[in-house]
Formats: C-alpha cells, structure tokens, sequence
C-alpha cells in the first residue's frame, strides 16, 4: 500500500482508538491530579470546554490510551511481532501505577492497538505507519488549538454519557 | 513470534494465573463503577501481567515451554496478591 494512505488510515484508526477509549474510562470526567485539573481550568478559561480540558490534561499527565496506542505501536515495530503489544501493556500498566492512575485506559489502548495493528497488517499497514500515526492523531488533540478540539471532546463525551462530575 | 504452537502456551498461563488466583480468593472484576476501582482483581491486572511476562519469556526464548507458562501464571497470580500493593502503592488521594 501507498505509504501516504497507510498513515492516513493508521492516524484514523488510532484517533478513533485513542479517543474513544479514554472518554470510556472517564477521562473528561474528572482531573485525576492536580496538573490536569490545572490544564483543564486554563483551557475552559480560554474558551474551551472543562470536560475536554480534563481529558487534555490527564492525556498529559498519564500514560493513558493514547500513550498505549504509541507504545503499542513502537513495541510491535521494535519487537517485529504482536508480542511487543502484550509487552508494551505491561509496562504501560506499571507506568499507569506510578502516575497516579488505576491503568484501564492506558492498558486497554495498548492491547486494541496490538490487536488494530495485527488486523491491519493483512491490507499492508505496517506498525511504523500506526507510530506515525498515532502522533499525528495526537497533534490534532493536544497540538492544534485546544478551545475547538475541547469542545469535541466534550460533546463526545456528554454523548457517551461521560460528563464532568468533579469540577476541582 | 506468536505461533500456532505457543498460542496454547498462552491460553495455559491464563488458565494458571486464573486458577491460582481464584485459589488466593481475588475478585474475577473489580467493583463497579470499574474505571475508578483500584481493587486488584484477576481479569485485570492479574491476566494482563501474565501475559505481558510471558511474552518476554516467549520473545527472548528464555525458557519457552508449557511448564514456564504454568510457573510464570502462578508467579503472577502471587505477585498480584501479594507484592503489586508494595511495589506500586496505591495513591493517598485524600
């Protein structure tokens, strides 16, 4: 496959991966530390919606899906198999522990991501194109402009029945 | 790899570490709402962190057969049980 449309449709996939798993754990819900609060309060202050701020912020502060949908993909390039993906949620479950954080996001990414990856490999999406990916995917949440991408977010969110429930 | 062969490999560390685990008396799934639980249970993190050791025995070829998926399902169900607590304390969030 043209690589262009490879990373295309890896960066779609992991979008929909990332972003639906983390408002499905909660992440708009609540600031799970103080950090994401904060980043949550300046990006309401600045137009943007709490609940998508919130997700903004504990995307920074813990590993979360989207980090499990990168580390996932780097694990399964390095390691050449989908066994990298089961490594990688591991250790993304350790990291989870040390942020603070229970880890069903951040594990639950990893391993639809190994599974996305393995899927994908039979139409000839290579693991290098999910980590190219997944970054840009990334970048259009965290890189862009946060007052729209918030909003998204948040009317994901209300949708999915996630709303703000602890506004500290 | 992940092959035909050692897929059975992985089925036996789950059924090892789910066996022992239910021996040790966890939880199958932590309490409801689950995405706030930060009970120990045995679909997560027990499973996972079976599997995830298990592909690096199986990876790196340490020791790959069905007697190294048993040990390595029982040494996660303990270590769950036992040392997750210590090694990665839960936080104070009062």
């Amino acid at each position: 496959m043209e690589e262009i449309i490879a990373i295309f449709i890896a960066a779609v996939l992991s979008w929909v991966n990332f972003v639906l798993i983390d408002i499905w754990m909660g992440l708009p819900e609540a600031p799970g530390v103080k950090g994401a609060g904060a980043i949550g309060k300046s990006i309401e202050k600045r137009g943007g919606d709490l609940g998508g701020g919130f997700f903004s912020g504990n995307i920074v502060c813990s590993p979360d899906a989207s980090a499990g949908t990168l580390l996932a993909s780097c694990a399964y390039y390095a390691f050449g198999s989908p066994e990298g993906g089961l490594i990688a949620a591991l250790f993304v479950y350790f990291g989870n522990r040390i942020c603070a954080d229970p880890g069903y996001a951040g594990t639950s990414g990893a391993l639809t991501t190994t599974i996305l990856i393995w899927l994908t490999s039979f139409i000839g999406i290579a693991p290098q194109n999910f980590i190219v990916g997944m970054v840009l995917a990334a970048l259009t949440i965290q890189g862009l402009y946060h007052p729209v991408t918030s909003k998204l977010i948040g009317k994901m969110a209300r949708k999915m029945n996630r709303k703000v429930i602890q506004d500290n | 790899m992940i092959t035909t062969a050692n897929v059975l490999s992985y089925v036996i560390v789950v059924a090892s570490a789910l066996i022992v685990a239910l021996i040790l008396r966890l939880p199958l799934l932590p309490e409801k709402p689950m995405r706030q639980s930060w009970t120990i249970s045995i679909i997560f993190p027990t499973i996972i962190i079976a599997i995830g050791l298990f592909a690096i025995i199986n990876y790196f070829k340490v020791y790959n057969n069905i007697y190294s998926a048993i040990i390595i399902g029982i040494f996660s169900a303990i270590f769950s049980k036992y040392l997750l607590e210590r090694a990665f304390p839960k936080p104070d969030l009062g």
